[in-house]
């Protein structure tokens, strides 16, 4: 479970994130959609702690702190637990696909390179890039890449993966791939926060939808009911652009 | 034509056995500086930092030959007395260090940040971090201008012969001095020195050749 509350952030005088509140239940699939600047990325970057924000409480499953005032440890406590998915995908350029996989387990939790190799090839396996276990990044289509960050950031056991907007780096024909590993985790019931431009995903996919505008959250509510009949004008005009 | 024979391995063979080990020892010291210098800078680490800044101002703003007579004749006057040949590695090395510095921090930047920001999402440390991404991916990148400042440095290590060191230019000297035939021994001392840059040059392409992240293509399956 993931809860954030009254999330502030400026760079500097422009105010980005406006008090935000954010609560995704265990095995939700939550969609973050709305327009372009408005602050889905900066979100889910003061939630993973890679901008520091300016006011905020985090709490995820029994790990909860002021978001200013946290401790590296306890940043480093709250990171083993989530999972992160770039829209550029990040992999490690220097590593193979498995040993990307492998890197959360033996360089960051100490695991034996045995085990970790069973798990992480057994990840691989999952979204379905196994037999490229050996391929570097330089190697991999772009939909493959981010099919192995996916598995990458499973790899830790997260409680909630943030995925911020996984396919708008792909070329179209290459979404599909991604799409459908994800649409398959979240069948699984695993606990997921996809900020994204796909609303055919969002529709069904996500069990909650977020829609943000200009730093602040207008609507959250049940994934159906949003796209039936959304309750503000914002989310409406939105919409129909899309 | 015979004293360019007779004198050829007389002044290749302290051209293998100095030459080319003070090259090396000195670059290894100049490495492990620069490395120094080009982590407290990255990591903004606050005495460290500043300090690494006013060493690279000193060591470049200054000649290599002044820094050489300051360590070894320079230094005795406060107490340090050193031999010639580890005078020369300390010069060599720190000049080295100052200018590799910048390569190597520069490398260091130049690895895009999301590849540290994916690390430390996954729970890497910073120390982590450096050693397992960041430094391995920086390496490639600084690699060709590392080796620019080797080949540099064999050519330079000619200025250890004014402060008493037998080395390949030393020897070349003697010759001269004593055959009264200078302008067939320094252009066969250059000689020597272009074939060690060329072996060295050849090496560098080698080298970058092997630095790719890629498997090869029939080891891809299984
Ligand atoms: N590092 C930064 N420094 C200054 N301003 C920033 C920084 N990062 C983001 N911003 C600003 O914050 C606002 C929100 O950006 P953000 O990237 O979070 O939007 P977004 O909703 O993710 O947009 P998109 O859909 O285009 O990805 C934008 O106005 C942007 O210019
Ligand atoms: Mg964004």
């Amino acid at each position: 479970m993931l809860e954030v509350r009254e999330l502030r952030k400026s760079f500097g005088n422009n105010e980005v994130i406006k008090g935000i509140d954010l609560d995704v239940n265990d095995g939700e699939v939550v969609a973050v959609i709305g327009p372009s600047g408005s602050g889905k990325t900066t979100m889910l970057r003061c939630i993973s702690f890679l901008e520091k924000a300016d006011h905020g409480m985090i709490r995820l499953d029994e790990h909860q702190s002021d978001i200013v005032t946290i401790s590296k440890k306890q940043i480093h406590e709250m990171r083993m637990h989530m999972g992160f998915v770039f829209q550029a995908f990040n992999l490690f350029a220097n590593k193979t696909a498995l040993g990307n996989v492998m890197a959360p387990l033996t360089i960051a939790r100490r695991m034996n390179t045995d085990r970790a190799r069973e798990m992480a090839m057994g990840l691989l396996k999952k979204v379905g890039m196994d037999q490229r276990a050996r391929y570097y990044p330089g190697q991999l289509s772009g939909g493959q890449q981010q099919r192995v960050a996916i598995a990458r950031a499973l790899a830790s056991g997260p409680s909630v993966v943030l995925f911020d907007e996984p396919t708008s780096a792909l070329d179209p024909e290459l979404t599909g791939e991604v799409l459908d590993v994800m649409k398959q985790l979240a069948a699984e019931g695993t606990t997921m926060v996809v900020v994204t431009h796909e609303m055919q995903f969002a529709r069904e996919a996500a069990n909650k939808v977020v829609f943000m505008d200009n730093g602040v959250i207008w609507e959250q509510g049940e994934a159906g009911a949003f796209f039936e009949q959304p309750k503000t004008e914002r989310a409406l005009q939105f919409l129909r652009k899309q | 034509m015979q004293i360019l024979l007779q004198s050829f391995t007389k002044i290749l063979i302290p051209g293998i056995k100095v030459t080319i080990p003070l090259t090396l020892a000195s670059f290894a010291l100049g490495f492990a500086i620069a490395l120094f210098l080009a982590l407290v800078q990255v990591a903004r680490v606050p005495v460290l930092s500043k300090f690494a800044r006013i060493y690279i101002w000193i060591f470049r703003g200054t000649p290599l030959l002044v820094q050489l007579f300051i360590i070894f004749f320079g230094l005795p006057s406060v107490g340090i007395i050193l031999d010639a040949f580890p005078s020369a590695v300390i010069a060599f090395g720190m000049n080295l260090g100052a200018y590799n510095a910048e390569v190597l921090r520069s490398a260091i930047q130049a690895v895009p940040v999301g590849q540290s920001e994916a690390a430390a999402l996954i729970g890497m440390s910073y120390p982590q971090t450096m050693i397992h991404i960041v430094l391995p991916q920086a390496f490639p990148i600084a690699f060709p201008p590392l080796f620019n400042s080797l080949i540099g440095l064999v050519k330079d290590t000619s200025l250890a012969s004014s402060i008493t060191v037998i080395e390949l230019f030393t020897t070349a000297q003697q010759i001269a001095a004593r055959t009264f035939e200078p302008f067939a021994l320094y252009c066969e001392a250059a000689v020597i020195y272009l074939m060690i840059c060329t072996l060295l040059t050849w090496l560098q392409a080698w080298l970058e050749k092997k630095m790719v992240w890629r498997t090869p293509e029939d080891q891809l399956t299984g």
